[in-house]
């Protein structure tokens, strides 16, 4: 009653630690009896708590005890299982060594306690009120097309993507992948490197159709150096002329940033791709066809992604903009109340 | 419904400087607290006090006016013992000086003391051995004086003397006697 009557007393701050692959951002919230009084953001070249962001955190917090520090679990270890039920729960992940949750009591979420308590301790300093499962943010995000559909739902963030699917709010798979370190994307990217090379360059063209790309061709076009010769080729001439046009507009910047941008989204769609296929594969979900996904973009990806999911996967594509900030603040706000 | 992995730190408005100042203000508090206490404490003992003097006062006052009382009787006792004693003193001198009025041949068988009077019954040899020996005195002390003889059968006479002192005869003597003492004294 007392803590009750305090707290009317003081503004609540949110602090929010989003750790991205080479940077962080802080985003601070100060409510008051009438919503939003101050919102501040600052990136920090870090990715763990360095004397700069403390001292930028501390000056917020230090304005009220009522301060709550969120993150979003970036462990690799996480994931959500189909079942609340303890007994069934050891078929998908380790009971002992991880921390669940149930969702509505409809299918759980986990991460690994040793994972938690290393992320606890590197805020030790400034302290952890909240770390938050992608999952719960992608279920929350999504709540209207999770209840009334059956799709696959992808929280897309700098480092990680996280991928979940739904028939009518049932969890049928889940898969949380560190694209920064999955072993698996090497592979990926070596079994499609060919492809890959291709598509590339067919992207940056857009008028030259994949499928009707001979092989022999490709192959002439792998040798970059011989560009002059290409010339004599009727098809790729027309292409060569808008390539340069880009090439005056564009900067060489530009065009590496694009470049990595692109690869970036091929390499999402490859993780995509095998994380249908795997959920193909798996016996239980045999009789299910998934034909729409819905992506939570909390990064900008670009158009290449949605081209590739739908003209490659036959997927309806729909994707939805996400603050990973704002919406870390209203699962914060959430718990608070 | 939880959605967080980890439980929010306890929040508390009670930081360490606001602790700080709690316990000042608790100091302070609990000082003046104990003052208005103490205040209270001697405010009620000094009703108490005030109260048992009130009522000491009323029992002293009541105590010296029985005491008035007793000191008014005892002084008018005073007064009654010694005008008894004036009074003994004078009757003492009286009867000393009656019995030394009556010569050796009279035999006195009464004698009433009245309060402006004497009244002697007694046997005398001779009416003029009365009158002579006793009536002469009695007559220059007493305004009126009645005598009456029964003769006896020895040949003596029974007397009744009757002797009052005028008072109004007696306030005029003794005005008379007071202003030739003043008129000594002044002379003096």
């Amino acid at each position: 009653m007392l803590s009750r009557f305090f707290e009317t007393l003081y503004h609540k701050v949110f602090v929010n630690i989003v750790v991205l692959k080479s940077k962080s951002v802080v985003s601070v919230e100060t409510l008051a009896k009438g919503g939003v009084i101050d919102s501040v953001e600052e990136s920090f070249a870090t990715t763990t708590l360095n004397e700069k962001m403390y001292n930028f955190i501390s000056a917020y917090t230090k304005e009220s005890p009522y301060y709550y520090i969120s993150l979003l679990d970036k462990t690799p270890s996480q994931g959500a299982c189909p079942t609340c039920s303890k007994k069934n729960m050891s078929k998908y992940f380790d009971t002992y060594s991880s921390k669940h949750f149930c969702y509505y009591s409809r299918w759980a979420y986990y991460t690994s306690k040793t994972d938690l308590h290393i992320l606890q301790k590197e805020y030790a300093r400034i302290g952890v009120d909240f770390i938050f499962s992608s999952f719960v943010l992608l279920a929350r995000f999504f709540k209207d097309k999770i209840d009334t559909n059956m799709a696959m739902f992808v929280l897309i963030e700098e480092t990680y993507i996280t991928i979940s699917i739904f028939d009518n709010s049932k969890l049928l798979f889940a898969k949380h992948i560190d694209v920064k370190n999955d072993k698996n994307s090497d592979e990926l990217l070596i079994e499609d490197q060919d492809s890959s090379e291709e598509e590339l360059d067919l992207a940056i063209s857009n008028e030259v159709d994949f499928d009707e790309v001979d092989n022999d061709e490709l192959d002439h076009l792998g040798d970059i150096e011989d560009l002059d010769s290409l010339d004599d080729l009727d098809e790729f001439s027309d292409t060569k002329d808008i390539e340069e046009e880009l090439n005056e507009k564009l900067d060489e910047t530009s065009i590496h940033t694009k470049a990595d941008t692109f690869s970036e989204d091929y390499q999402r769609f490859l993780f995509i791709q095998k994380t249908l296929n795997d959920f193909y594969k798996n016996d239980e979900q045999a009789d299910q066809f998934i034909e729409a996904v819905y992506i939570a973009d909390g990064i900008g990806v670009s158009g290449d992604l949605k081209r590739y999911l739908e003209e490659e996967m036959f997927l309806n594509v729909y994707i939805r903009n996400m603050d990973i900030n704002a919406e870390v603040f209203e699962l914060a706000k959430a718990e608070v109340k | 419904m939880k959605l967080s992995y980890v439980k929010p730190r306890r929040k508390s408005v009670f930081t360490s400087e606001i602790q700080l100042l709690f316990v000042f203000f608790g100091i302070t508090i609990l000082m003046l607290f104990f003052t208005y206490a103490f205040l209270l404490y001697k405010d009620y003992k000094f009703s108490q006090d005030m109260q048992d003097i009130y009522k000491n006062k009323a029992r002293i006052e009541s105590n010296i006016e029985k005491m008035k009382q007793k000191i008014t009787l005892v002084e008018k006792k005073n007064l009654l013992a010694e005008k008894i004693y004036t009074q003994n003193s004078v009757l003492k001198d009286s009867i000393t000086n009656l019995f030394d009025l009556v010569p050796k041949r009279i035999t006195l068988s009464e004698a009433q003391l009245l309060k402006n009077g004497l009244v002697l019954y007694g046997v005398t040899p001779s009416k003029d051995v009365y009158n002579f020996m006793l009536q002469a005195p009695l007559r220059s002390i007493f305004h009126k004086t009645y005598s009456s003889f029964y003769p006896l059968k020895n040949g003596w006479l029974r007397f009744v003397s009757t002797n009052y002192v005028d008072e109004d005869e007696l306030e005029d003597e003794i005005e008379n006697s007071l202003e030739m003492d003043e008129g000594v004294e002044d002379e003096g």
